[in-house]
């Protein structure tokens, strides 16, 4: 019997205290090595739109081409929340929530008894169809200009009450939703509904025959990781003081697919996070040299889809089971096996 | 009779689109057939061949010296004629290069092969890009394909009846191609069976790889027809593999007439939606697709197909 | 293999310490006006938002072009205030969301002095917003959305276009009344083309006329055989379109193509010259508007031409046009205004820009330019244009307009333009200095 791999089930493990050390001291040193404020928002952002995102395709093998609708769908709520109705802080996050999972269910509600090819799909053309109304529906969201001028509430909690105008507060706050989101989440994948979840990953039918009723589990999950999704969108919507409808583009949603895969989001929980870091810091420190590093990281991802979809994560987990177990016999990594 | 005749140029309009739709699909649904793959880098593939085609007209660079020069003094229509072949049979070898990576994920998770073709199109959007940068760029036509004429009082573009003319006729060809020749009869055994054909002698490998090829030959005949119309510019390929995707699915995987029926479908929907609410027209083929997958994912003449695994 | 469990201990420490932290951040001092020494040799780091990729990306290149030029005579001159001038640019792909990057990161990585350069009204927004967060001036040098002198004005923005309002006092009256009453719209969705149909709308019911219909064109249209063929059916007397980059030249290409140039009469309301140049005559139908020809009879628009040939021998487009002109003369202008305020501080600056008079001779229009300081927007001479005649294009195939008329810009001025700008006060505009 072979001594079972460890998996911190704690509340709080070594990985993400390293996390967020790196991630609270970053407006120290962030412009010491060349980059900017706005670009850790970004970062936190999109972090958490992967980890959203990476619950579909890395622990329930679902491909959802189309995610960005959920991102635009929150930020343009958050908003409009804030242009037409107040400007609350608290009240726009749960309406970027709200209306991406309400979105989200939609959509779900439509595909979940699919998989595979049609499910990815249907993904894109709902994702197309959000797209369209975002561009279309001028009155609402303003059309390709976008939704304008949306300002950045305080932070308050009753009488305390903190201004989020500099790129930095917002970020402190992006990383506290991160932190929440990341915790959060780590108990979600390591619970009862998590572990079902990779058993539909690994076999639908299965499943389905031990007794999981497998639609609601993929309704569910779906819904949730739009909302998760929505949450970003409406961060970005503070950052940016706008929304806009590109972020639901075929293109945009499928760098957060890149970001995830790359980054090892078909093994590990930290995928989505490594992958996210690698793509910014690619897009700002590459970029910053030649305008076609867009093409090699496109090459980089075919490679690593051909070669080692475990990814980034994976292939720094092997690099560790490796010299620890050096000498005894190679596991073969396994991708329907979700480590910590 | 009247709202007939105040519609008859829209339909037409819808129709030759439609032609149009099914052409751009053919290719795509080839290589479904026969590779159980979906292949999300048609589209780019399909602008790459159009870009191509507009360098073997109008090469451009200097360094060809005295023969560019004596080259772009021969008349255009010698010239779009060769591109017609030249660029399909480069993109042939694109496409077949692709195969040639994607054998790896054979026999793995369909999914694999969907994240390569989705990786591949955006790498070839990037590289066109790069090549050829994002500003709109012109394909020449013949003067004799160019131009407007009369129709009952109303002007209609003789390059669009040109293009709707060459789909339907290529359209045709590709299926006495089909029915007619032996290597047509491979292809459809090999979508139908492509274990009985491995064991008939046929080799699989080779089919897979040359059916890629002319797949993509194909998108890239479409590519070069239809880049007068919508313009050449990197971003093009993404509007022709969405509506591809609902042809296909619309018509039935592996129905050669169910796509041709149902690209025909897509196009007048467009086209007559653009009349009356033209803005949400394009969302008309998004909704459509949603429908039919909804409740009746097999299309119209559709088989039960890897899609539905 | 013992789990790596955190103890309740050293897990409320560090939440403690990342709590801290948080604190000093959401509750610390925060300085909002940064003022840096600005040594004075020192390089002045302007900014380029201009597109070089989208439906815009041709006009973006131009007045790149038009906007350095402005800035290599300054700096052989020895620069302003003795410091040389270097500029960054970053593709601003037409798009808004880029644009809000590009600003965030020119102003907090690069820490531009200035910003300046949008073609499509949609970026110019979402720039401006960013500019004014920071205090940091931005010319909008090409964008003619009647709302950029209107509701999305800001006091650190300075428009140097005619906007949709001017080009359409120029144009409807005449319109109607040689042409017709029965008008149908073309309108490019996005701010620029629905905010110029709208003054077209208010300003052909002004004068009599009557909007029969309107019909929105998706921005990077290339196929209008469906609006043509309705257009065909409906048979109006006029029409008008705000239509604009890739999607214009289309059309064009297409109108002409298809003959229907002269029936109906075109009105396009402002005509920018990177997205007719190289089309055939046939497809430089109808009259339009624009603030600058390269064959106007005025002086020093001769050596103005043969500059931009020398700095710029190898490019397509051979002969400057309205977009280089606008870039030129906004960089041109801001220069000459640090050089007046003596110093970059922004608050100064604006102060001299709102004030600006330019003289016709040095503006090489009809009419003297002035800056109006309730909307920030340049008031210039309007001038209305059509095809040239086919001998003279036959001897000269870039000489493709021809002048019809000029208006003083005290006619063609958006009057309701300060009724909906409100500027914000320059106590609240962060003050900056590069």
């Amino acid at each position: 019997m072979a001594p079972q791999p460890s998996i911190s089930e704690g509340l709080v493990t070594r990985p993400m205290v390293i996390l967020f050390a790196v991630l609270l001291s970053l407006p120290l040193w962030i412009e010491a090595v060349g980059l900017y404020q706005y670009l850790g928002i970004e970062i936190a952002v999109w972090m958490i739109y992967a980890l959203g995102f990476n619950l579909l395709l890395g622990y329930t093998g679902l491909p959802s081409f189309g995610h960005g609708a959920y991102f635009g769908v929150g930020a343009y709520a958050f908003g409009l929340v804030q242009l037409r109705l107040i400007e609350s802080l608290w009240l726009g996050l749960a309406a970027g929530i709200l209306a991406a999972m309400a979105a989200g269910a939609l959509v779900a509600g439509l595909i979940s008894h699919r998989r595979g090819i049609y499910y990815a799909l249907m993904t894109i053309a709902c994702a197309q169809v959000f797209w369209f109304v975002a561009v279309k529906w001028h009155s609402v969201t303003g059309g390709e200009d976008g939704l304008l001028n949306v300002a950045r509430p305080a932070l308050s909690f009753g009488i305390l009450s903190a201004s989020l105008r500099g790129n930095t507060a917002l970020y402190y706050l992006a990383v506290a939703i991160l932190g929440l989101t990341v915790v959060g989440l780590w108990r979600f994948v390591h619970s009862r509904f998590g572990k079902a979840l990779q058993a539909i990953k690994q076999n639908e039918m299965r499943a389905g025959f031990v007794g999981y009723n497998v639609w609601l589990y993929k309704f569910l999950v779906f819904t949730l990781s739009a909302g998760i999704a929505g949450l970003a969108g409406s961060l970005f919507a503070m950052a940016q003081k706008s929304a806009y409808p590109d972020v639901m583009s075929l293109h945009s949603a499928g760098l957060v697919v890149m970001m995830t895969l790359i980054g090892g989001g078909f093994v590990s929980f930290w995928g989505p996070v490594v992958g996210t870091a690698v793509f910014f810091l690619a897009r700002d420190l590459l970029g910053a040299f030649t305008e076609t590093w867009l093409l090699w990281y496109g090459l980089m991802f075919m490679g690593i889809v051909l070669f080692k979809p475990e990814g980034v994560v994976g292939a720094w987990q092997d690099l560790v089971r490796r010299r620890r177990t050096a000498g005894a016999t190679k596991e073969t990594g396994s991708l329907s096996h979700h480590r910590g | 009779m009247e709202f007939v005749l105040h519609l008859a140029p829209h339909l037409l309009n819808g129709l030759s689109l439609g032609f149009l739709f099914a052409l751009i699909a053919l290719g795509f649904m080839l290589i479904i057939g026969v590779m159980e793959l979906i292949n999300l880098a048609h589209g780019s593939l399909f602008a790459l061949g159009a870009y191509v085609a507009m360098v073997v007209i109008a090469p451009g660079a200097s360094w060809w010296g005295p023969l560019g020069k004596w080259y772009v003094a021969q008349p255009l229509t010698l010239r779009y004629v060769l591109a017609l072949v030249v660029a399909p049979v480069i993109l042939a070898f694109v496409g077949m290069l692709l195969e040639i990576c994607l054998r790896r994920t054979y026999g793995k998770d369909p999914l694999y092969g969907l994240l390569f073709t989705f990786g591949a199109a955006m790498v070839i959007e990037e590289l066109i890009r790069i090549v050829w940068g994002s500003a709109e760029k012109f394909l020449q036509v013949p003067q004799a394909i160019n131009g407007a004429f009369l129709v009952g009082g109303l002007i209609y573009s003789k390059y669009r009846f040109f293009a709707a003319a060459s789909a339907l006729l290529l359209i045709l060809l590709v299926w006495l191609f089909l029915e007619r020749t032996p290597y047509g009869a491979m292809i459809k055994a090999g979508a139908h069976d492509s274990e009985m054909v491995r064991a008939l002698g046929i080799n699989l490998k080779r089919l897979r790889l040359c059916v890629f090829g002319f797949g993509t030959a194909l998108a890239a005949m479409a590519g070069i027809i239809i880049a007068p119309i919508w313009g050449l510019r990197p971003h093009v390929g993404v509007d022709a593999v969405i509506p591809a995707f609902l042809i296909i699915v619309l018509g039935g995987v592996g129905s050669f007439w169910g796509a041709v029926l149902a690209g025909v479908l897509v196009g007048l929907a467009v086209a007559l939606t653009a009349v009356y609410v033209s803005e949400w027209s394009l969302l008309s083929m998004y909704l459509l697709l949603i429908a039919v997958v909804t409740f009746r994912a097999r299309g119209l003449f559709g088989k039960k197909s890897i899609l539905e695994v | 293999m013992a789990a790596r469990h955190m103890s309740r201990r050293s897990f409320l420490q560090k939440v403690g310490l990342g709590a801290a932290g948080a604190g000093v951040a959401f509750y610390g001092p925060w300085k909002h006006n940064h003022v840096y020494a600005a040594k004075a040799d020192k390089p002045l780091l302007i900014g380029l938002t201009t597109d070089a990729s989208g439906q815009y990306g041709n006009s973006g290149e131009m007045e790149r072009r038009g906007m350095l030029m402005a800035i290599a005579e300054f700096n052989k001159k020895g620069g302003v205030l003795g410091r040389q001038i270097e500029t960054i640019h970053i593709d601003t792909e037409t798009t808004p969301a880029t644009g809000t990057r590009v600003a965030e990161r020119m102003i907090t990585r690069h820490e531009a002095a200035f910003l300046m350069g949008a073609v499509s009204s949609g970026v110019a927004n979402a720039i401006s917003l960013v500019a004014q967060r920071y205090g940091v001036i931005y010319l909008n040098s090409n964008s003619s959305s009647p709302t950029e002198s209107g509701k999305d004005c800001h006091r650190v923005k300075f428009v140097w276009d005619g906007n949709g309002t001017n080009f359409g006092k120029a144009t409807v009256l005449n319109a109607i009344n040689a042409v017709g009453k029965n008008w149908v719209l073309f309108t490019n969705d996005y701010v620029w083309g629905h905010e110029t149909s709208k003054s077209v709308r208010a300003l052909v019911t002004q004068y009599g006329g009557k909007i029969v219909e309107e019909m929105v064109i998706p921005v990077g249209t290339r196929d209008f055989s469906s609006y043509l063929l309705k257009l065909q059916q409906i048979k109006p007397d006029v029409v008008n379109t705000a239509v604009g980059g890739d999607d214009i030249k289309a059309l064009r290409a297409q109108v002409g193509q298809l003959g229907m140039g002269n029936k109906p009469a075109w009105v396009q309301n402002q005509q920018d010259w990177p997205d007719v140049y190289g089309l055939p005559l046939s497809g430089v139908f109808g009259i339009f508007g624009t603030t600058w020809y390269y064959k106007l009879d005025l002086p020093g628009v001769k050596e103005f031409v043969a500059q931009y040939q020398k700095m710029y021998p190898g490019v397509s487009i051979k002969v400057p046009g309205n977009v280089y002109y606008n870039g030129y003369m906004a960089a041109r202008e801001l220069l000459r205004a640090v050089e007046r305020a003596g110093s970059t501080n922004n608050i100064k600056v604006i102060k001299e820009l709102e004030n600006l008079k330019v003289p016709a001779k040095d503006r090489m229009q009809h009419f003297d330019a002035y800056m109006n300081p309730a909307t920030h927007q340049m008031q210039q001479t309007i001038y209305l244009a059509t095809a040239n005649d086919e001998a003279a294009w036959k001897k000269d195939n870039d000489d493709l307009f021809k002048v019809l008329a000029w208006s003083k810009p005290q006619d063609a001025e958006d009057t309701d333009a300060p009724k909906a700008c409100k500027l914000e006060p320059y106590e609240a505009t962060p003050s900056y200095e590069m």
